[in-house]
């Protein structure tokens, strides 16, 4: 990838940063913003910049990359470019945990995202074993079909949490489902930015198998790779990276499928390029997507995974034009 | 070089032996075909060279050293292989891809050592793939996706390669070619292990052919003790005849029409 | 005091004629008044009116809305047609549950919803289960020859089978204090017991009209009224608790919403400055150690009220004591 695309990249995520400090919904004058930054100003006014918009902010930019992140291991490794972290029973069994905890009455803010990340590992790992105990070893077909029926079981488990909660609890796990930045704050983003740190890294750490992985198996196997534990390995570490994200802003989908692709068009040559230019769009693309969700219909909020699927669905469908 | 010992094979929780005590033995310097119908085996062997299919009996070594306890990324520098398919999912160029082969040698930061960048140009120079070596993969004919591949199996540095059917799909153009270039490395010293349904080109160009029925050696010699008309026949299940070509001298296989028809 | 009532006796007796639930009501709506001397006036007044409205009710037959023969269309507009008072009645609203106890029908009652715990008798009463989207299998079981419902497009299927079935239903919206006024007639003529009605529609309109009259806690007190977070939630304009507490002497700063149940956001809450915040239990607790509320400067400053959503909940015969309960915590608050 060129010099050029890398600094298209890294202006994107500024200016993102730089329009998600300023706008929001309620309209201040630049330079009031950037006072408030600084803690200076009217009180009510630096509360909005610091305490709503900045830890907004950086869960954004956390989750976008992770979600980014986990698409472009995934795909690569699977050797599927339509897959996904939520194919793959991490947003059916975050969105089970979710539910679940609702209608048992474990709703708080806390309690929560722990259920949603607690039920996406469990459905993850149900994932393997199933793919596993249909085909001996971790093979990428099985993997998306087990995936594919995981996500079904959940979504059915899911119908009758609903089914049985409690009403007002019904909404708030509706809501939650469907993704916001809302709630974020400064003690549980720095949770879930190093979390996504530490995810990223170890795949940007493990890129160049996922590149002779990418090959096929059976030249990945030619060329003295342990194909079943790194496919293994690498499903693990970018599912439970999507899981993080989901704990942290609900379910924010698209981000995870076409990411990964704008990295590609980009020029991203190998998986380690793929991977930090994946990281640098997601960011700045959920950034943008939660600016537009909480100005568009102000004062009113749109779900943020609104947003991405309406962003989502066109670039998809102009993708497979592309595609013979 | 390769050598298969009474090699027994058998996919999980299949009824019979898929390879049934094959014994050979692919040694450097020159070019080991094997050759039979569709489910003799063939492909399987190239499994069980890549370590994706459990040895029940028999062994398997490389350069004497039992292959199964060895670690996959020493076979890869000595051994390399080119599978039957091969479709990088996302476009790679063909340097990066030829460079990939050097992946057995390095750790996951290692850039590219004098050693790899030797190793690298070293094989685009006897694949002769140099003029596409700044395309993508999905850019290149079938022919010279082939030869790319041989580029990458070569900068893996080994003294053998393994190739699953390599000319499928080919015209007898590139067809040729592949079967030169494998001829030509045969030439330099490298083991080469070839898994064919090609019968002629095989007969023209390999050293040794192992004729499989069944997951059973049938025939294994020189071409001219393999190629003879009862045997194939009886292994083929086709009539056919052995005839010698005039033109380059080595037995050609003409089938017949089939028995009920004119 | 005794002497004043002993000297009226239509007070004392048509005191022993009403239902004991209604009486306590008038009783306790009363007491609520501050003891100022005004009682006596307040208790002979109210009696001289029931007495008075028995002997009209006696008298003039037939009563307003006659229950033969009337055309009452109901917010789903469908005519109701009975031919005498209806004498079982499923109540799927826990609004017009609480209603028929008071108009003293509380024995006509053969269903309700699993949210009808008021009064303390409801709890006897079988339930058929949710009010919203109803089992209309339950209902029927009960055999009643009127349902009333809440007007929710969710109720239509309902209505629809019920009547089917010749069952008559009554369906209304019950969200705002107009409502209230425009329903306790209603179902009382459906249970020819109209002057009841008239009496206890009268009873709370005073008892509104008596909060009102009350001095204003302050010259302008803005409230943030706090419902869900997630989304956030409030009270609009549309809505009965926004009524309640400009009936309480409040202004909910979020009234412009059209909506009776608004979303909006934490910035725009903090640019609207309330002075005070009012949420249930859990809600002020998680108000109160929630970083992202320390936006609001009445959070800041520690106006946080909790309000028990079992009094101030939905529009009722109690809205009175509602209204008075709130607007006495908004005065307890700025007396801090």
């Amino acid at each position: 990838m060129t010099s050029k695309h890398w600094l298209l990249l890294v202006g994107t995520v500024v200016v993102a940063v730089l329009a998600g400090v300023a706008g929001g919904a309620v309209p201040m004058p630049l330079g009031e913003v950037w006072a408030a930054l600084f803690g200076q100003g009217d009180a009510t006014q630096v509360a909005i910049v610091r305490n709503l918009r900045l830890p907004r902010i950086a869960l954004g930019l956390a989750v976008g990359a992770g979600l980014a992140v986990s698409g472009t291991a995934l795909q690569a490794t699977l050797r599927n470019p339509l897959a996904e972290p939520y194919l793959l029973g991490v947003s059916g069994g975050a969105a089970a945990g979710a539910v679940l905890a609702v209608t048992l009455g474990f709703a708080s803010p806390l309690l929560l995202p722990i259920a949603a990340f607690v039920g996406a590992a469990l459905a993850v790992l149900v994932v393997l074993l199933v793919a596993r105990a249909v085909s001996g070893h971790a093979d990428p077909r099985v993997l998306l079909m087990a995936g594919v029926v995981v996500g079904a079981f959940c979504t059915a488990a899911i119908m009758v949490g609903l089914a049985t909660a409690p009403e007002n609890s019904v909404r708030g796990a509706l809501w939650w489902m469907m993704g916001s930045l809302g709630d974020a704050q400064w003690r549980s983003v720095r949770w879930v930015a190093a979390y996504v740190a530490f995810g990223i890294a170890l795949l940007v750490l493990w890129a160049r198998d996922v590149d002779v992985l990418a090959l096929g198996e059976d030249a990945a196997a030619s060329l003295g790779l342990p194909v079943e534990r790194v496919t293994r390995r690498i499903y693990l570490a970018a599912s439970l990276l999507a899981a993080a994200t989901v704990a942290g802003a609900g379910l924010i989908g698209f981000v995870g499928l076409i990411v990964p692709a704008i990295a590609r068009a980009l020029g991203a040559r190998n998986t380690r390029e793929a991977i930090v230019a994946s990281a640098l769009a997601g960011a700045a693309l959920v950034v943008f997507a939660d600016l537009a969700a909480r100005t568009v219909l102000r004062p009113a909020e749109l779900p943020l995974g609104a947003v991405t699927a309406l962003i989502g669905v066109p670039f998809f469908l102009w993708r497979l034009r592309g595609l013979k | 070089m390769i050598r298969f010992t009474e090699v027994r094979l058998r996919y999980p929780a299949a009824a019979a032996l898929a390879v049934d005590g094959v014994s050979l033995d692919a040694m450097a310097g020159r070019i080991t075909a094997v050759v039979g119908p569709n489910g003799s085996g063939k492909s399987t062997l190239v499994r069980a060279l890549l370590g994706r299919m459990p040895i029940e009996a028999g062994t398997l070594t490389l350069d004497g050293a039992p292959l199964a306890a060895m670690d996959r990324r020493l076979v890869a520098r000595r051994m390399a292989v080119v599978p039957q398919r091969e479709e990088p999912v996302f476009p790679i160029s063909v340097r990066d891809y030829i460079a990939l082969g050097r992946h057995p040698h390095g750790g996951p930061f290692a850039g590219r050592s004098a050693e790899d960048r030797a190793a690298i140009a070293n094989a685009i120079a006897r694949a002769d793939v140099g003029m596409f070596v700044d395309r993508t993969t999905e850019a290149l004919s079938g022919g010279e996706w082939q030869r790319v591949r041989i580029a990458r199996a070569l900068a893996q540095g080994g003294a053998a390669i393994v190739l699953d059917e390599p000319t499928t799909f080919l015209d007898v153009a590139h067809e040729m070619a592949v079967f030169e270039l494998l001829d030509a490395l045969a030439r330099e010293g490298q083991a080469i292990l070839l898994v064919s349904h090609q019968l002629n080109l095989v007969a023209r160009f390999a050293d040794h052919i192992v004729l499989l029925h069944r997951g059973r050696v049938a025939a294994d010699g020189p071409p001219g003790d393999v190629m003879r008309g009862e045997i194939l026949e009886r292994v083929y299940e086709w009539p056919l005849v052995v005839s010698r070509d005039p033109a380059v001298g080595a037995p050609v296989l003409v089938p017949l029409r089939g028995r009920g028809s004119r | 005091m005794s002497d004043l009532v002993r000297r009226n006796p239509f007070a004392l007796r048509s005191a022993s004629l009403l239902p004991e639930r209604l009486a306590q009501h008038v009783r306790r709506t009363a007491t609520g008044v501050a003891a100022d001397g005004t009682m006596h006036v307040r208790r002979i007044a109210i009696g001289i009116a029931l007495g008075g409205a028995m002997l009209v009710g006696a008298a003039c037959a037939p009563a307003p809305a006659p229950v033969s023969g009337n055309v009452t269309v109901d917010d789903f507009g469908d005519t109701l047609r009975l031919a005498a008072p209806a004498l079982r009645v499923v109540s799927l609203n826990p609004v017009t549950t609480e209603l028929l106890f008071a108009l003293g029908a509380g024995e006509r009652l053969v269903g309700r919803t699993s949210w009808d715990l008021y009064p303390e008798a409801a709890k006897a009463v079988t339930d058929v289960g949710n009010g919203m989207g109803p089992n209309v299998e339950a209902v029927l079981g009960q055999r009643p020859d009127l349902v009333l419902l809440y007007a929710s497009e969710s109720n239509r299927l309902a209505v629809q089978q019920l009547r089917a079935a010749g069952v008559m239903t009554l369906t209304h919206r019950t969200d705002k204090i107009a409502d209230l006024q425009r329903v306790i007639p209603i179902i009382a003529a459906a249970l020819g017991t109209d002057a009841i009605g008239r009496v206890i529609a009268d009873t709370v309109a005073a008892s509104l009209a008596a909060v009102r009259a009350l001095p204003r806690p302050a010259d302008s007190l803005t409230a943030y009224w706090h419902i869900w977070d997630a989304p956030l939630l409030t009270i609009g304009g549309g809505s009965y608790l926004s009524e309640l507490l400009d009936v309480a002497g409040a202004h909910n700063v979020f009234e412009d919403a059209a909506l009776a149940s608004p979303q909006v956001s934490m910035e725009e809450i903090a640019r609207r400055d309330p002075d005070v915040v009012l949420a249930g239990p859990n809600g002020a607790e998680r108000i109160r150690t929630s970083p992202n509320w320390q936006t609001v400067r009445a959070v800041r400053e520690g106006r946080v009220l909790v309000i028990d959503t079992a009094i101030v909940g939905r529009p009722g015969i109690r809205m009175g004591e509602a209204a008075r309960f709130l607007r006495r915590v908004l005065v307890d608050s700025l007396k801090r």
